[in-house]
């Protein structure tokens, strides 16, 4: 008769602490889930503003070769970094894993930024197409999605970081990487975005 | 050259430091029209400060104007604003329909920052012609009252259709969503507690029948618990908030901004 109340009781605290197991780990899964989502979701965001980008470059591009005279290497240099941007084959669903996929993302997009930033510099020697509405306008959209593709980086990047201190924390150190929740790369400062672009007027090309 | 090198970096380091410091996020406004300078007369702030209340209670967009003496940041000024304005939380919190006038006089600037839920009804191309063609024109002549009077009005007609009203303010009396908090924020629990705490209930919840099945075999009292009904003190609403007058105030919703909005000098 004792020994069945001893062995309940073993089997109760052992159910017991199975159970604190399971439910903890489950808990701190799902936070990590929902953590990797929310980069996920960052990442979709990152992507959205830059291909708002991309989309206003024929509209600019047609814009601006209206003007008399523009510069075509100008033109050009945006044309082929569009192009280049749009080549990237990167799943815009899921938050890249491999930091070299991501640098590279990161590269042709710092790429059409400088073209497009050299062309607004370039525009100031055209006064009739600066002071056109459809220029103005354009300059409004391209200065503003500049701004959100800055503020949805620095959204990914807080995603990113929450998520790489919740990994590489106790206990989900133990048995993240096991789950499949491995670090992700963040963005980085692109190399001389914070200088501004060297602008050469070749008057010779046309 | 070592000590050139520490001096080099405690210098740099108070550099940093200052750098930092530099930036100023202001406090969450108390009204609409926010003048902090003394630029716009007080009947004209008053004016518009109640517009803007009433067309929160309209269209539930929130719309704030912010005039202040100087800039307190080293970042440009689409970066400073977006960062006031989601601290600010202004919008609605399922809409993000906010919108943010800031002047700074000194800086001669200004920037209209749109939230994630108006940059249909104010894309930036609009933002950038109610800036150039409405309001600098009044501020380079020296006149903020006319210049916010009709930047105001151009904001207010382009947001008009965009969002219903509830006839309140997030200000406004009974609502929870008010202080600027997400309202997840005022639940019990947050999001990650929950199933540990249920599970560990759960847990001693199975102990208990364990040991009392157990127990029961031996046939014993058992475990009863001792009257005593759990009565939960901590929920009681003391209702603490209600609003002295039908004026709440400016509170923001909840909203946030992903970087919308042009700018513009004077």
């Amino acid at each position: 008769m004792k020994k069945i109340v001893i062995i309940g009781a073993v089997l109760s605290v052992l159910a017991v602490f199975l159970l604190i197991i399971v439910a903890v780990t489950g808990a701190s899964y799902n936070h990590l889930v929902k953590l990797s989502q929310g980069v996920n979701s960052g990442w979709a965001q990152v992507q959205n503003v830059y291909q708002r980008r991309a989309d206003l470059i024929p509209n600019l591009v047609a814009t601006v070769s209206g003007a008399a005279n523009f510069e075509k290497s100008t033109l050009t240099e945006i044309t082929a970094a569009r192009a280049s941007v749009g080549q990237m084959k990167i799943d815009p669903n899921s938050a890249p894993t491999d930091p070299a996929k991501l640098a590279a993302f990161e590269k042709a997009q710092g790429a059409l930024s400088s073209a497009l930033s050299r062309l607004l510099v370039v525009s100031e020697r055209y006064p009739d197409l600066k002071a056109s509405a459809n220029f103005r306008d354009l300059q409004a959209q391209l200065e503003g999605t500049e701004n959100r593709i800055s503020v949805e980086r620095g959204n990914f990047n807080k995603a990113v970081q929450d998520y790489n201190t919740a990994i590489k924390s106790f206990p989900e150190v133990f048995y993240a990487a096991s789950f499949g929740f491995t670090e992700k790369p963040y963005f980085t400062a692109s190399t001389g975005a914070e200088q501004p672009p060297a602008v050469q007027f070749d008057f010779n090309k046309k | 050259m070592t000590r050139i090198k520490t001096v080099f970096a405690w210098l740099l380091a108070l550099f940093c430091l200052t750098a930092f410091a530099a930036e100023v996020i202001p406090p969450p406004p108390a009204h609409y029209f926010n003048d902090y300078t003394g630029v716009i007369s007080p009947a004209t702030a008053t004016q518009l400060d109640r517009r803007l209340e009433q067309f929160e209670r309209d269209t539930s967009s929130q719309i704030v104007v912010a005039i202040f003496p100087k800039m307190q940041s080293d970042s440009s000024i689409e970066d400073y604003t977006v960062r006031v304005f989601n601290s600010w939380h202004v919008g609605q919190k399922n809409k993000n329909n906010g919108a943010v006038l800031f002047v700074f006089i000194q800086n001669r600037k200004m920037f209209l920052n749109t939230g994630y839920g108006l940059e249909g009804a104010l894309p930036d191309a609009l933002c950038k012609r109610i800036i150039a063609d409405e309001i600098t024109p009044h501020f380079k002549a020296g006149d903020f009252n006319a210049g916010l009077t009709a930047g105001v009005n151009a904001i207010l007609a382009a947001t008009k259709g965009e969002y219903k009203g509830t006839g309140q303010t997030a200000a406004g009396p009974g609502n929870l969503e008010m202080l600027g908090r997400p309202s997840s924020d005022l639940s019990l629990f947050g999001d990650y507690t929950p199933t540990i705490a249920t599970s560990v209930i759960f847990g001693f919840f199975i102990l208990f029948i364990g040991i009392s099945i157990a127990a029961g075999k031996k046939g014993g009292r058992g475990w009863r618990a001792s009257g005593g009904s759990f009565s939960s003190s901590g929920w009681s609403s003391s209702d603490s908030w209600s609003s002295s007058d039908s004026g709440g105030g400016f509170s923001g919703g909840g909203g946030s901004s992903g970087g919308g909005g042009a700018g513009g000098s004077w």
